[in-house]
């Protein structure tokens, strides 16, 4: 239908989280003026929360970068595009020259397209030589890609959101959808108003455990021992598929050696929660005939937050709750393409679809692809790229979309890596505390001005088209990574970002049905041959490892990195709100902030009482590495001895308190797990002011 | 199961609605209180339609097909009716409805003109204290489509029916607003709004 009230409209999908809603965005004198709900959106269904309809106006923001930057005595100056090309070409080729291309090192955004990140992991592995590549995926949902890849084989959910509604019971463990997903976390609440039998395990009593039969709440960085004491009770009390284990899995033998030691009661030692409560959680999950297990960071962002997600397929695997409506496994993917990111290749180790960079075969069709010799040795992860900066090993930094100097953890080091580089380069949308750094700094374009696709949580491609251009001369970052790419003497060959998706899929058998077309206006959840159908459902054929056998994993809980003690003796825990969206780039350049303009610290009534902290005082928390200053606001949603913040807003670095503790596997950051200290300070709370002179409706 | 709409039959499953058969068969009939997102409520009939042996015009959003039922969309009664309702329901109001708008496109394509009763209309009541939504209280019918998105859709419970007879409105919070309410500002109550009594602040006429 054509509406008087717009010059033109266009079909998107979002770029705030991972639910992939598609949007029909509205424009007017070159602005978004609305943003509706398409109805036949695969993931929404006609439904979207405020982030994706409301918070829009970041995009005209009078501060979006609209010219390149370039460092110059102390200071910046706008500068053409010819002289940042200079500047980045003689830099960088200064660098490898003298240093070798391994002084390099890329980042792309989850926040990006597919065909972006694509190209920037081209631009590093081809046209620099090294595969220091990484993506932000690695600080939020590396361990689910890699526990998933281990025990069931491919990186992604097993099913769809659509399970949710054929399911019926669920477990809801380290996420808060209805703040963090609000789409999926809607639709979770109708469920349970159908019927679907909930238990929400979290250190919160999240708004969702107010609509669920059982809450848990195990102390941070105590999942697996939940998860082992869940498998304890389904194992002793015969809650199995016998025929499922023997037929498709190998290794629950040594499996139930180990749960051996994790009856309730124990698990109750370590965790808190009580006994009775274990065995209630693993009979709703076990009796039911369709049952879903949905996680968020709150599993992956620990020191073992990999092997709990191997725990969480352990109960699916034993279980049999795999391969069929109702029963599937949901990591609730944080970024619109954290998905997308990493399946494109954006990661040190691995081409498109987690192919390892030195797997001879497929280096070797990259090679003749792109025409250049490529190295076989995998490159820095994230901290590891900080590592090597403050080190001096690491010379160069080409930041893509992605804030560390507010969204990294241990953000001391991250700055002091970032003043060790020679050149930084970042490319961005608005100036960051990260730019705060930079020698070049490229104006790139936000999700409503380019073309491209985005990988949802549901594995599926959706189609990204531009409702606006990108401000003054800023330029869509696939015409910023290509261009340079080719000043720099290495020709993508790409006239559009559909292009890069033939190529993508021509090289990777996994996505050779994806191109722009195919994916259309409904979408193609990978795996999709090229002429064949999409996957809504994994491992209808079995498991994609070696015999089709999915693989249990014995591993035993272990403490986490930190711990409370006599000087440090509550427990944060860091997550998201509703109202904002990460660092808060986007969000607090929007209306949002009249709902929400500050950060504050979640803390028990008991805790308060002892501290003598009421609603509204400022307190400082400290950790082990850092201080901040936020409000405190006492509720008992929160467990006496935790206290809870966000990561929002820079008046508030969050990050400077959370220490250098990682995943042991994939060196994903343990933000939900820091010891503080609270107390009260005579402060004014900071606060971001509301957009000053420019009323929320223009 | 065969039903047969406006001489042409469809093959449907057991508990189609009528509504739902008519699409099926490429016919199509206004409705008015009806939004595919949510469960049908039937509460306007302006979807009536004729049905061969039934006494009166049904409301084809909430009754179920019939192995062979006979469906005539363009029954002289129930286009009667409808179109009678919606005139009622324009008369109401203060200022005729918008273009874009659900209501201003059903009347058009029931050739409903100026309503032909003047009486009193509802007062002009704007709320404009939330960020991203304004109410304009006086465009409200009564539909419930707003209070049904926020239970069926988000499941905020922040919008109400209040008031009676030609007091009926919608509330957030009790009157707080929107702000001080349940409301977590998803806008479902704006998208499905016929009306424009919950719209956006960038949408509001200037």
């Amino acid at each position: 239908m054509t509406d008087e009230r717009f010059d033109s409209s266009v079909t998107t999908t979002c770029g705030y989280c991972g639910v992939g809603c598609r949007l029909e965005a509205h424009v007017r004198d070159g602005k978004i003026v609305s943003i509706s709900p398409a109805l036949d959106g695969p993931a929404n269904e006609g439904h979207t929360c405020l982030k994706g309809r409301f918070a829009h106006q970041f995009s005209r923001s009078r501060d979006r970068l609209t010219a390149p930057l370039i460092r110059e005595s102390g200071g910046f100056r706008l500068a053409t595009w010819e002289e940042a090309t200079a500047r980045i070409v003689s830099e960088l080729t200064r660098i490898k020259e003298t240093h070798g291309p391994d002084a390099i090192a890329g980042l792309a955004s989850s926040r990006a397209t597919n065909e972006d990140c694509y190209a920037m992991s081209r631009l590093m592995r081809a046209t620099i030589g090294t595969n220091n590549i990484d993506n932000c995926s690695r600080v939020c949902h590396s361990p689910t890609s890699f526990a998933m890849r281990r025990s069931l084989g491919l990186s992604g959910a097993t099913g769809s959101f659509s399970d949710i509604d054929a399911a019926d019971a669920a477990i809801i463990i380290g996420a808060n959808p209805t703040e963090g997903h609000p789409v999926v976390g809607a639709r979770i609440k109708q469920a349970t108003l159908r019927g679907l039998k909930l238990v929400t395990i979290d250190p919160r009593r999240i708004e969702l455990a107010d609509y669920g039969v059982l809450h848990l709440s195990p102390r941070p960085g105590t999942n697996a021992a939940v998860m082992l004491g869940l498998c304890h009770v389904a194992a002793r009390d015969g809650l199995i598929d016998r025929a499922f284990i023997d037929e498709q899995t190998e290794g629950y033998e040594e499996l139930t050696e180990l749960l051996e030691s994790y009856a309730p009661d124990a698990v109750s030692e370590i965790t808190g929660v009580p006994a009775a409560d274990v065995e209630t959680a693993a009979h709703i999950y076990g009796e039911a005939q369709n049952a879903s297990i949905i996680w968020g960071l709150g599993v992956t962002e620990h020191k073992y937050g990999s092997e709990v997600v191997q725990l969480i397929c352990n109960l699916a695997l034993m279980s049999g709750k795999l391969c069929r409506a109702g029963s599937a496994l949901l990591p609730l993917r944080g970024q619109n393409n954290v998905q997308g990111s990493s399946d494109m290749g954006a990661l040190p180790d691995t081409y498109t679809d987690y192919r390892r960079v030195d797997d001879e075969d497929v280096a070797r069709s990259f090679e003749a692809a792109w025409g250049v010799p490529l190295s076989r040795t995998p490159g820095y992860k994230v901290p590891e790229m900080f590592d090597a900066a403050v080190a001096g090993d690491l010379k160069a930094m080409w930041i893509f979309g992605e804030d560390v100097a507010q969204t990294d953890p241990n953000t001391t080091h991250v700055i002091k890596a970032l003043e060790n580089l020679e050149f930084l380069v970042c490319q961005d949308i608005f100036e960051t505390e990260t730019t705060k750094y930079a020698d070049v700094i490229l104006p790139a374009s936000a999700f409503l001005e380019k073309s491209g696709t985005f990988i949802n949580a549901e594995r599926r491609f959706q189609l990204v088209e531009p409702a606006l251009d990108p401000p003054g001369s800023a330029k869509t970052d696939f015409e910023i990574l290509t261009s340079m790419s080719r000043a720099l003497g290495h020709d993508m060959g790409w006239e559009t970002p559909s292009d890069t998706m033939d190529e993508i899929a021509r090289l990777t058998p996994a996505y050779s049905g994806a191109s722009h077309k195919r994916i259309g206006r409904t979408g193609l959840q990978w795996p999709v041959t090229a002429d064949g159908p999409d996957s809504p459902t994994l491992y209808t054929d079995g498991f994609s490892l070696p015999g089709g056998r999915g693989r249990f994993a014995a591993l035993p809980y272990k403490a986490p990195g930190d711990s409370a003690d006599a000087e440090f003796p509550l427990i944060l825990i860091t997550g998201r709100r509703l109202q904002h969206y990460n660092s808060g780039t986007m969000t607090r350049r929007t209306g949002n902030v009249e709902l929400v303009d500050r950060e504050w610290l979640e803390i028990h009534p008991d805790d308060a009482a002892r501290l003598w902290v009421q609603s509204g005082d400022v307190v400082s928390v400290r950790s082990r590495y850092g201080r901040i200053e936020c409000e405190a606001r006492i509720t008992d949603r929160i467990e006496a001895g935790h206290v809870f913040t966000a990561f929002h807003f820079p008046e508030v670095r969050t990050n400077l308190l959370i220490g250098p503790s990682v995943d042991v596997n994939t060196a994903c950051p343990e933000y939900k797990v820091t010891a503080v200290d609270v107390r009260p300070v005579s402060e004014e709370a900071a606060r971001t002011p509301a957009l000053a002179g420019q009323p929320s409706h223009t | 199961m065969e039903v047969t709409v406006d001489g042409r039959a469809v093959e449907v499953e057991p508990e189609t609605t009528i509504l739902s058969a008519i699409r099926a068969a490429g016919a199509n009939v206004p409705t008015l209180c009806f939004d595919e997102r949510q469960a049908p409520f039937g509460a306007c009939r302006v979807c009536l339609v004729g049905v061969e042996g039934a006494r009166a015009p049904l409301p084809a959003c909430t009754t179920p097909c019939r192995d062979g039922m006979v469906i005539d969309t363009q029954d002289e009664t129930s286009r009667r009716v409808a179109t009678a309702i919606v005139e009622l329901v324009l008369s109401e109001l203060p200022v005729a409805p918008e273009p874009h708008t659900e209501l201003a496109t059903i009347a058009r394509s029931l050739d409903v003109g100026t309503p032909r009763w003047p009486g009193v209309t509802h007062t002009v009541d704007h709320d404009t204290r939330h960020p991203y939504l304004a109410f304009q209280h006086e465009l409200c019918i009564s539909c419930g489509r707003c209070v049904r998105a926020c239970d069926e859709i988000q499941g905020a419970f922040a919008l109400t029916a209040t008031g009676r007879g030609f007091a009926a409105n919608i509330s957030a919070g009790l009157d707080k607003g929107f702000r001080d309410s349940a409301c977590v500002s998803c806008g479902a109550c704006a998208d499905t709004c016929p009306t424009d009594a919950i719209t956006e602040m960038t949408l509001l006429p200037l």
